[in-house]
C-alpha cells in the first residue's frame, strides 16, 4: 500500500473540507459563530447565529420570579415544546403553541389571546432554545409582552410548583 | 483468510455498491447538519466530552469532512483515502458512543422536531456495519469501477 500517496490525499481531501466548512459558514445565514455559550451555569446553551436573535433583557432567569408571574395570573404561560412533551406534563393551565406548528396554530392562538397579552414562553429549559425562537415567532406576530422562562418545565416541575 | 473471503474482499462489483452505499450515506448524514449547524452543535453538545471552545468548531467542520468524502466516494476520487477518512470518523463515532453507554450518560433536549435517531447500542451496531464496509473500500486491491482514474494516478 502506498501511504504516502494514501496521505497526500487524505490531506488534500481534509483541506477541501476545512476550506469549504468555513467558507459555507461564513457566507451561511445559519451559519454561527466559532465559539457557542456552552455553559449552563451562565444562561441558556447555543451555539450563537451569527444573527443572534437572543435577547437576554427578556429572559427569566430565577423560577421562583417565574413563580411570582404565574402566581400574579395576568401571563400566560405558552409551551413550546412538542405536543407529545406537553400531553406528558406541563406548567398547570399552560397553552400548547410547539415551534413545528406554529404556523398552522397562531391565528387561531391571536384569536384567544390579544396581541398586547403577557406571555411567558418555556421548553425543556437550559439546553433547549425553543422558547426563544417561540418568543421571536410571537414577537414577529405583533406579540409585545413576551418573555422566556428559561428553567422551562424541569425547573418548574424540580421546585414542585403545579404541574398537570 | 480463507480464499471464498478474499474473492469477496477482492470483487470490483462488492467494492462499488459499498463505495456508492457509504459516499450516499454520508452525504445524507451530513445534509441536516449543513443545513442547521445551531442543533447539530447541541447534538455535539450532547455527548458531553468535548471542551466548550471545541464544540462549534467541530459543528462547522466535521458535516464538510463527511460531505466531501461521501462525494469521493461516490464519484470515486480518491477512495482509498476517503476511505480512510470515513474509517476514522467511524472508529470515533464508535468509540464516543461506547463511552457514553458505559457510563450511563443519555442526552436529549426535547427540542428537535425531527424524529430521535434510535437507542445508542443500535447506533454502534450501524456504525460497525459501515466500518465493516470501510474496511472493504479501504483494502480492496483490484481495479476499482467507476472511478476517475486519471484523477487517481495525479498524487
Amino acid at each position: 500500500m502506498q501511504w504516502n500517496k494514501i496521505l497526500k490525499e487524505t490531506i488534500f481531501l481534509l483541506g477541501i473540507s476545512l476550506v469549504s466548512a468555513f467558507t459555507v459558514n461564513f457566507f451561511s445565514p445559519a451559519g454561527i459563530a466559532l465559539v457557542g455559550q456552552w455553559d449552563e451555569s451562565m444562561d441558556v446553551i447555543a451555539a450563537e447565529a451569527k444573527s443572534n436573535v437572543f435577547s437576554g433583557e427578556l429572559e427569566i432567569k430565577h423560577v421562583k420570579i417565574a413563580k411570582q408571574i404565574y402566581d400574579s395570573e395576568k401571563a400566560v404561560f405558552v409551551d413550546a415544546r412538542s405536543l407529545e412533551n406537553f400531553d406528558d406534563g406541563h406548567i398547570k393551565g399552560a397553552e400548547s403553541l410547539p415551534i413545528s406548528q406554529f404556523d398552522n396554530l397562531i391565528e387561531a392562538f391571536k384569536k384567544k389571546y390579544p396581541t398586547d397579552t403577557i406571555i411567558v414562553t418555556y421548553c425543556s429549559g437550559r439546553t433547549c432554545d425553543d422558547s426563544h425562537r417561540l418568543e421571536q415567532l410571537l414577537f414577529d406576530n405583533s406579540y409585545v409582552n413576551v418573555s422566556v422562562f428559561i428553567d422551562g418545565y424541569p425547573g418548574w416541575k424540580a421546585e414542585g410548583y403545579p404541574i398537570e | 483468510m480463507n480464499n471464498s473471503l478474499r474473492n469477496l474482499f477482492n470483487n470490483a462489483w462488492i467494492e462499488i455498491a459499498l463505495r456508492w452505499i457509504l459516499g450516499i450515506t454520508f452525504i445524507y448524514a451530513s445534509y441536516y447538519k449543513i443545513l442547521s449547524p445551531t442543533d447539530f452543535a447541541k447534538v455535539v453538545y450532547g455527548y458531553n466530552l468535548f471542551p466548550e471552545v471545541l464544540i462549534s468548531l467541530i459543528a462547522i467542520i466535521l458535516p464538510f469532512v463527511e460531505l466531501i468524502s461521501g462525494l469521493s466516494l461516490l464519484l470515486g476520487i480518491y477512495p482509498r483515502s476517503a476511505a480512510l477518512i470515513i474509517n476514522g470518523l467511524l472508529l470515533a463515532f464508535i468509540f464516543i458512543l461506547t463511552i457514553n453507554i458505559i457510563r450511563g450518560h443519555e442526552f436529549d433536549c426535547g427540542c428537535f422536531s425531527t424524529k430521535k435517531t434510535g437507542s445508542p447500542k443500535l447506533m454502534v451496531a450501524r456504525d460497525v456495519i459501515y466500518l465493516i464496509m470501510g474496511l472493504q473500500v479501504f483494502l480492496f486491491n483490484g481495479v476499482r469501477k467507476g472511478c476517475f482514474i486519471r484523477l487517481d494516478r495525479k498524487i
